[in-house]
């Protein structure tokens, strides 16, 4: 391993200080002179004509500037993906309660509120779809009936069905036939919210120029701009997003959200127009993540090897295309070689609020069911689930679900790790009847995220650097990002700048999320700091009479390797070039993509349940992930530590509750709907895995979003290790597991899977 | 929401005036845990808001082994969590304040304002019905005395009249070899309203028995919180045995009729107050007989922690 | 002009511009709009600006001492208990009342203090971890502050 000076070294994160003083700027802590309050009006039901809607009251309350309606905006469609499905602002019908209808602007909060309540809609009630199970079926009200007229129709199958995707390989029917053992079962995961501690904020606000100024709480400055431009219909290039410093997003703020009803507010009045969700709207207005059913049938041999798949997964949509199943299809086999398999995932429209996206959506619902289902398969060949993963797990030069060949990875160190760290195969006797102790594993499969990326860094005449990044700062990846760059020319992390930025001045990148930022964007700091590396070499290789490959950099300088003392400082060169032929020093790079490097983690929780409550606690949960090269141990940990516990919510006691007859949310708060807090959580031990990829920066993979994907399965299996149940719901609530334990009936939901094998074209 | 007046008190007698001059149309706030958040959702919607933090004479707390505690009604709920005298005499009452939401709801919150919001799931409230604890109110014309288990009279109503202020909440002594126990189930540790909450409360005679006194109450399972009266009447002047106290927790759970809702089914609910009856009765009978549990163990028990 | 109806975190914000107290949920639920008001952690969201006119209230602004950060602030630097940054100052008074108090310093008290503060990005490990460092201790020389 080489020996890095910045890399692999725990730094204190450039934004450490302004954190801790409160002196960070969150969209919501801008005060622009004149500004004006905007509050929306939301429709109170699920899907109905919107036969009139009369703002002249509202318009007419003191402090009121602006009211608008979906009819002052352009009549379009956008879509978060290829389907185009969505208004921005409801139209002439609205498809779920919680919908926008309208927005007011007025001089302060409580007038805007007034104004609001003033508004009078009418609506003509249409059939509505609540169940997924129900709206997939082709006898079910149609949420969107003119589906088919959509730009993007690509990938629907019609009806409610908005987009099917699709993985095969092999003959699943051969393969169980083949088979001594085949295990069918259904899972099922619940709505569940991102839980960002910073509601959505933007503050608008127009230019003299006529220019858009955007301030955001956003994960994808560029995305935000391409999307308002499509939805204003004005050129990008009249827009401009910042930024801001964002209160958490894991997903939930990748894509344009709110930004458009303040945009269109400021243009109107001419006036800065601020907008903060409240934490109702967190819940009701912008994707969360809705319900999945899995259905799985795996065929194995008697001694353990995995032969065929078939997994079927629906995944709720809400009334719009939103964020999609995503990464469902991808994930149905979990970090095993299996030969031959058929996949399918589906996304239904549902009069619901749309689903964004949650820290790798669709494959946390899909480690649930697989990596429950890899235990009870296990446990029915009476096969220790360890061995049984090892026996079965994915090797370099197998061929992944994508078609990619697996390169070297450290799946196998993690599994080998964890089984160590934990002491596992054990058990966890009690010496108290009342309560049973377990433990559970599960293995987690991704991919290291990519996409465009750009950065350029400027080299200062003192020789420390600029670095201009469009990414996003979440959780530390600036520091990362500058301790790449320090890295690469041999500068202390002090000596890099990482400029504070907007749409204007940094280059396009792709949106902050999808663990793109440390592997891709980091990737691409680093191609930009071995641009301007060579420049430097260059112009030294010329000063110093020496061809530029006898030189290195370190320590802030440039120097003759055969012979140290032979050198001139960053700072010499960098005045130097401002005169010489070449100019300033700019490094730049660019990328559209980066091969795969795929991700494994292998978790474990240690439980305790109380056999008369039902009450579930971790005592215990170890993770080992291979992370390729950790830049800054310390961020690395902490992402670790967070998706770990996100996990832990998601496993025992979040989750979004849903009326069914009207698809409103009955628990838009945070006193109803439970993150974990610190006096439930055990302490999460972290082990790091650093198998280098071929392609990150220094070797490093993405880290953030596996951690969240295992804690349901690996709490769910020590709850079977502990106290003989097995339930495949989410979450794992006492009452769910005491009637588990009191043998009472599970709840059904009954996925018609044969219904879902007919509607495929023969 | 509408816009409001706000209104300050600096005597009870002031107080009453005010709420006589406006009734209906006028709410009390004291720590004010729960009425800006009411007011933003429109659930309360008063022209004028009296704030009694600063009537004199209602923030005090006492103990003597004469008279019991002496609660004024602005005591915070944190305040009775840290009293050395309620983590002594009356263990269930602190461990109950320790679950209440978190640390900077308890810095705000009073015992008078939860026990006039009437909540069927209040934390504490469990806790002072198994102490006895007995209310007096302020009105226009002097102090009436009402017993908490005679206060409520439906989810968020209780007898006061809207020209009366609770003022203090007496605790009589317990007698000697009393324990105490409160647990509350809820999915976390911390700050969430209880699906179930049950205190007991038992007093032998002499450190073996029988029992002179037992009391069981329960929150978040009826429209307001409840004694289990026929479960005690097992267990009073009784030797209690396991037998006996499975019979009271059955009673117990029998007694309640408690509703569906987010938090939980009725079924769940009244299986948990069997076992949480019995529970917290084998706890009080084991601290009635040789001393309390020391507070962090009282508080882990509480909250079902898992340190 | 401080309505009846402001929130003391409204009042600090929107009047007075101290916008290092966040607003997480406006219902005392998630612990970011935490101040100490006269020494004591409270849920500022919840509290009737008026009501609180002759308080003492310390923000996340009045820690540290000009270039100097208080002790917990600096542990949460040094440990890395902070990512977003968002629930940091509500966690970081939610702390420094905690150690005020005098309590007893524990692992579990101090988890217990941090009760009603919600993070979602740091699962907590970290700033325990931090909160213990900045226990004051006898032997610590003058930078925790222990004088």
């Amino acid at each position: 391993m080489a020996d890095f000076q910045t890399i692999g070294k725990n730094h204190i994160r450039v934004d450490a200080l302004e954190k801790v003083t409160g002196k960070a700027t969150y969209a919501g802590d801008i005060y622009l002179p004149g500004m004006l309050m905007c509050k929306l009006l939301t429709s109170t039901h699920s899907h109905a004509r919107i036969k009139s809607i009369d703002t002249s009251a509202a318009e007419a309350l003191p402090g009121v500037r602006c009211v608008i309606t979906g009819e002052d905006y352009p009549d379009a469609r956008f879509g978060s993906g290829a389907l185009m499905d969505r208004r921005i602002m409801a139209r002439d019908e609205v498809f779920y309660i919680g919908e926008p209808l309208a927005a007011v602007a007025a001089d302060d909060e409580i007038t805007a509120l007034e104004a609001v309540e003033l508004i009078k809609v009418e609506y003509q009630d249409i059939e509505n779809v609540i169940d997924p199970l129900e709206a997939i079926s082709d006898k079910s009200p149609e949420v969107h009936p003119d589906l088919e007229d959509f730009e993007g129709y690509g990938f629907a199958l019609g009806g409610n069905n908005c987009t099917m995707l699709d993985a095969d390989r092999g003959d699943v029917e051969q393969g169980f036939k083949d088979s001594d053992l085949i295990v069918e079962e259904t899972y099922h995961t619940q709505p569940i919210s991102q839980g960002f501690l910073e509601p959505m904020a933007c503050v608008a606000d127009v230019e003299a120029n006529g220019r858009l100024d955007i301030y955001a709480s956003t994960q994808g400055p560029y995305q935000v701009r391409a999307q308002l431009a499509s939805v204003l219909d004005m050129p990008i290039g009249n827009i401009k997003v910042t930024a801001m410093e964002m209160g958490g997003g894991f997903g939930a703020k990748l894509r344009l959200a709110l930004e458009a009803f303040p945009a269109l507010l400021a243009i109107k009045t001419g006036r800065p127009v601020k907008l903060i969700n409240t934490r109702e709207e967190a819940f009701t207005l912008n994707g969360p993540r809705l319900e999945t059913n899995i259905y799985l049938k795996t065929g194995v041999t008697n001694d353990g090897r995995i032969l065929a798949r078939e997994a079927r997964s629906i995944f709720d949509m809400g009334a719009y295309l939103g964020a999609g199943p995503n990464s469902g299809v991808g994930h149905g086999l979990g970090a095993y070689n299996i030969p031959n398999f058929k996949l399918r995932s589906y996304g239904v429209y549902t009069n619901k609020i749309y689903v964004g996206s949650y820290r790798a959506s669709g494959v946390a619902d899909m480690t649930f069911a697989t990596e429950s289902h890899t235990d009870v398969i296990a446990h029915k060949l009476g096969i220790d689930p360890m061995e049984f993963r090892i026996k079965n797990a994915l090797s370099d030069g197998d061929i992944s679900v994508n078609g990619s060949v697996i390169p070297k990875n450290g799946l196998m160190e993690t599994l080998e790790a964890l089984k160590e760290r934990m002491g596992l195969p054990k058990k966890l006797p009690s010496d108290d009847p009342k309560e049973g102790r377990g433990v559970g594993i599960c293995v987690g499969e991704w991919r290291s995220g990519s996409g465009p990326s750009t950065a350029a860094i400027n080299v200062n005449e003192d020789g420390t650097i600029s670095l201009l990044t469009g990414s996003v700062d979440i959780s530390g990846s600036d520091t990362s990002l500058a301790q790449i760059a320090a890295e690469s020319l041999g500068l202390r992390l002090d000596q890099v700048v990482v400029a504070k930025r907007n749409t204007d001045m940094a280059p396009f990148t792709g949106p902050s999320g999808g663990s793109r930022i440390v592997y891709s964007q980091g990737r691409v700091v680093q191609n930009a700091a071995e641009d301007a590396k060579s420049k430097l070499l260059d112009l030294a290789a010329d000063r110093l009479g020496v061809p530029a490959d006898a030189l290195e950099c370190a320590g802030g300088a440039v120097y003759v390797q055969d012979n140290p003392p032979q050198s001139v400082d960053l700072g010499q060169l960098a005045r130097m070039s401002l005169s010489s032929r070449g100019g300033p020093i700019i490094g730049t790079a660019s990328l559209s993509s980066l091969p795969y490097a795929p991700v494994f983690n292998a978790q474990g929780a240690e439980v305790v349940v109380d056999r008369e409550t039902g009450q579930v606690r971790v005592t215990r949960f170890v993770q080992a992930q291979d992370v390729g090269q950790a830049i800054n141990p310390m961020g690395v940990e902490g992402q670790l530590e967070g998706g770990a516990v996100q996990g832990i919510g998601r496993a025992l006691s979040e989750e979004i509750l849903i009326d069914k007859d009207t698809g409103e949310v009955r628990n838009p708060s945070l006193a109803t709907y439970l993150m974990p807090l610190s006096v439930d959580m055990p302490e999460i031990e972290n082990i790091l895995v650093e198998v280098p990829s071929a392609d990150g920066p220094f070797g490093a993979r993405a880290v953030a979003e596996s951690p969240g994907f295992g804690p349901p399965a690996a709490i769910a299996n020590a709850i079977f290790d502990a106290v003989g149940v097995r339930i495949k719901t989410l979450p794992l609530s006492a009452e769910r597991v005491l009637a588990a334990i009191q043998g009472r009936p599970e709840d059904e939901y009954r996925m018609d899977v044969d219904e879902l094998r007919s509607a495929e074209a023969p | 929401m509408k816009r409001f007046e706000y209104l300050e008190a600096r005597t009870v007698r002031q107080a009453i005036s005010m709420l006589q001059r406006y009734g209906e149309n006028a709410r009390i706030v004291a720590g004010s845990t729960d009425f800006l958040v009411r007011w933003r959702q429109g659930v309360w919607n008063p022209e004028h808001v009296i704030n009694i933090q600063r009537v004199a004479g209602l923030s005090r707390i006492t103990y003597s082994s004469r008279n019991g505690l002496r609660i004024g009604a602005l005591v915070t709920v944190r305040t009775l969590e840290q009293h050395p005298m309620v983590r002594r005499r009356y263990p269930a009452l602190a461990a109950a304040a320790a679950s209440f939401a978190g640390v900077q709801v308890r810095n705000l919150a009073t015992v008078g304002g939860n026990i006039c919001n009437a909540s069927p799931s209040g934390d504490t409230i469990p806790a002072l019905l198994v102490f006895d604890a007995q209310c007096r109110i302020a009105g226009p014309d002097g102090d009436r005395w009402v017993a908490l288990d005679q206060f409520f009279t439906g989810p968020g109503r209780t007898v006061l009249r809207s020209d009366e202020l609770l003022a203090e909440i007496r605790v009589p002594p317990p007698a000697a070899n009393t324990g105490s126990h409160f647990i509350k189930h809820s999915p976390r540790g911390a700050m969430d309203i209880a699906t179930v909450g049950v205190a007991s409360l038992v007093s032998l005679d002499g450190r073996r028995g029988p029992c002179s006194q037992a009391r069981i109450a329960l929150g978040a399972v009826g429209p307001t919180p409840v004694r289990a009266y026929s479960a005690e009447d097992i267990l009073r002047g009784q030797d209690i045995n396991q037998e006996l106290i499975r019979s009271a927790a059955d009673s117990a759970r029998d007694g309640v009729k408690p509703i569906d809702d987010i938090r939980g089914s009725a079924a769940h609910r009244k299986e948990i107050v069997g076992v949480l009856t019995r529970r917290t009765l084998e706890q009080a009978l084991s601290s009635a007989a040789s001393g309390p549990l020391a507070f962090e163990e009282q508080r882990r028990l509480a909250v079902q922690a898992a340190f | 002009m401080v309505e009846p109806y402001y929130s003391l975190l409204d009042t600090l914000r929107d009047e007075m511009q101290l916008t290092g107290t966040k607003k997480g949920c406006d219902e005392g639920d998630c612990g970011a709009c935490t101040v100490l008001l006269n020494g004591k952690p409270v849920c500022s969201c919840l509290v009737l600006a008026h009501s609180a006119h002759d308080g003492e209230v310390t923000t996340i602004e009045g820690l540290a001492n000009g270039q100097e950060l208080h002790p917990v602030q600096q542990a949460f630097v040094e440990y890395g208990g902070l990512q977003c940054g968002y629930c940091t100052p509500g966690l970081i008074l939610a702390a420094v009342g905690f150690l005020e108090s005098g309590e007893e310093p524990t692992e579990e008290n101090i988890k217990f203090a941090l009760g009603g503060n919600l993070c979602r990005c740091t699962g907590y490990s970290k700033v325990i971890e931090a909160v213990v460092a900045a226990v004051p201790r006898p032997d610590r020389g003058s930078g925790r502050g222990t004088e």
